[in-house]
């Protein structure tokens, strides 16, 4: 008790008695720990974004012209009991017709004079949720080739692909940067705790003289590191969670009904805590190498 | 005979400027002990009391202090072997930014006691060093030999069974001089080990305690204790 209240007092007497390397320090950390986070959080909403899109992924299968309607009921049989085939729905000429006739809306009229006819008949083919991604989908496209009534296969995989590879590079930028700016922190924080203690050499060098414990003398020095690291990301959390505010209040108004479908969703509870975390745990290390540099027992 | 306190075998210290600062010396202070190391300037006495303290390490030979194995490989427990001496440097190493008794509570407070007990503590010892007067000043606006006596005063209070004394009088004056040495002695009754290093011959004269003589590193001569004389001040001084 006595322990946890010396080490309280000490670190927050040494915060206090060096405000402006403390200030400047937390300042960089906030800064690094905010670019960090604003990557997480667009890494964040885009893989959100993918999620949905692969949830509403369908595999749209052509058959060819002149299929009977005879052949149709044999045929949607055999897709269902395909290896992941959830629902699989018929399309007639005349259902499509009706669903681009909705699609263009007052500009329907444009659908005039074509004969239903001509649209192909299509079997919509949804999958199961272990199959909405791209890998997996791909092996069911396969077998549904394999079927000879399909003409064609169709199932935006090219527009999921592209989409996954940017936010597999977004990720990877996120956590080189990342580690770029976490060295950085290490480097700052350990750089402004060794001012920190250099500004207390004298009181140091007494307490190695009375016999003071390592632990005594390297807690503190420990415990301010801990708290730059937790001032850091917290405020790093909280400035983005500001900006996060701010965007919508800034959407234009084009923008509003687009927003509506697609969510710009704030970073989760156990990522926010990560964050705050990794802030704590840097600030630590820089105070671990720091007091390695400068707090030899003599 | 009492058991030994210090032991020192064929330690040398030597600096990378190749200087001899000590050179194959071998003593052995017994437990409740007052010994003076006595010399000129320069005469390595600094050095042997900073390596007692393990504040420098040697480049030779062996040192066992309060059961402890300094020169032993691996020796970590250079906190607990400070927590068993009280150390009083040429420096005074004293906290400016500090008050009297917040200098002397210091050296218990980061030992574990409380503050208010530190404190308490402090205050007694402050008296015993004649300055219960002073405690609440700060550091800085007192005169070099109170701020000796403070430094004294923060090596006595957590009663060590060791006292490592560097000149611990050099900036006091006579009367002071003899206050100082009065407390040592009182101490020495009750028994701490005192190793006291000093160039003052004439102070050394004045006590019938043992005296090691050094001279360029090394030990030139020694005195024993007188004892057949009551501890402390010799007849007609």
């Amino acid at each position: 008790m006595f322990f946890l209240q010396y080490v309280i007092r000490r670190t927050f007497q040494n915060m206090m008695g060096n405000l402006f390397p403390n200030f400047i320090t937390i300042s960089i950390i906030v800064i690094s720990m905010l670019i960090f986070s604003t990557f997480t959080l667009i890494a964040f909403n885009l893989t959100n974004l993918l999620k949905i899109w692969e949830d509403k992924i369908e595999i749209i299968a052509y058959l060819k012209q002149g299929t009977s309607s005879r052949e149709v009921e044999p045929l949607l049989n055999k897709t269902r009991l395909l290896e992941g085939v959830e629902v699989v729905r018929y399309v007639s000429p005349y259902d499509a017709m009706d669903f681009m006739a909705t699609k263009l809306g007052r500009q329907k009229s444009l659908l005039e004079g074509i004969q239903p006819a001509l649209l192909p008949p299509s079997f919509e083919i949804q999958l199961k949720k272990e199959y909405r991604n791209s890998t997996k989908i791909k092996e069911v496209v396969t077998l549904l080739e394999r079927i000879p009534q399909f003409e064609e296969i169709q199932y935006g995989q090219e527009w999921v692909e592209t989409f996954s590879v940017l936010v597999h590079i977004l990720r990877l930028t996120q956590w080189i940067l990342g580690g770029l700016l976490l060295i950085g922190i290490v480097f700052i924080t350990s750089n402004t705790l060794q001012f920190t203690i250099s500004s207390r050499r004298e009181e140091i060098e007494v307490m190695h003289w009375v016999g003071a414990s390592p632990g005594f003398i390297r807690v503190p020095v420990y415990a301010e590191g801990l708290l730059q690291g937790l001032f850091g990301g917290g405020l790093a959390i909280l400035f983005l969670f500001l900006l996060h505010r701010g965007f919508f209040l800034y959407v234009p108004p084009s923008m509003q009904a687009w927003m509506e479908k697609i969510p710009v969703l704030f970073l989760p509870p156990e990522t926010i805590a990560w964050i705050i975390l990794g802030g704590m745990v840097l600030g630590f290390f820089g105070s671990f190498v720091a007091s390695m540099r400068v707090l030899k027992y003599k | 005979m009492n058991e030994t306190m210090i032991e020192m075998v064929d330690v040398s210290k030597t600096y990378p400027n190749q200087i001899s600062a000590l050179s194959d010396i071998s003593l052995e202070i017994s437990s409740g002990e007052f010994a003076f190391i006595a010399g000129p300037s320069g005469s390595g006495k600094s050095t042997l009391l900073r390596i007692l303290s393990c504040a420098e390490r040697p480049t030779g030979g062996e040192i066992v202090v309060c059961g402890m194995h300094l020169t032993a490989p691996g020796f970590r427990k250079l906190y607990q072997l400070r927590r068993t001496m009280g150390i009083v440097s040429q420096d005074f190493k004293l906290l400016r930014d500090r008050t009297v008794n917040q200098n002397v509570a210091f050296a218990l407070e980061v030992t574990g006691h409380t503050r208010k007990e530190s404190k308490l503590k402090a205050s007694d010892m402050l008296s015993r060093v004649g300055l219960e007067e002073r405690e609440e000043d700060p550091i800085l606006a007192l005169s070099a030999g109170e701020q000796q006596r403070v430094a004294i005063a923060r090596a006595l209070v957590h009663s060590p069974p060791l006292i490592l004394a560097d000149e611990p009088t050099g900036n006091l004056d006579a009367k002071m001089t003899l206050d100082i040495m009065g407390i040592l002695t009182d101490l020495h009754q009750k028994g701490t080990t005192i190793v006291f290093a000093t160039q003052f011959t004439g102070l050394v004269k004045r006590y019938s305690y043992r005296v090691i003589r050094i001279l360029n590193g090394q030990i030139l001569n020694e005195r024993q204790a007188d004892i057949t004389q009551v501890p402390g001040v010799k007849p007609g001084e």
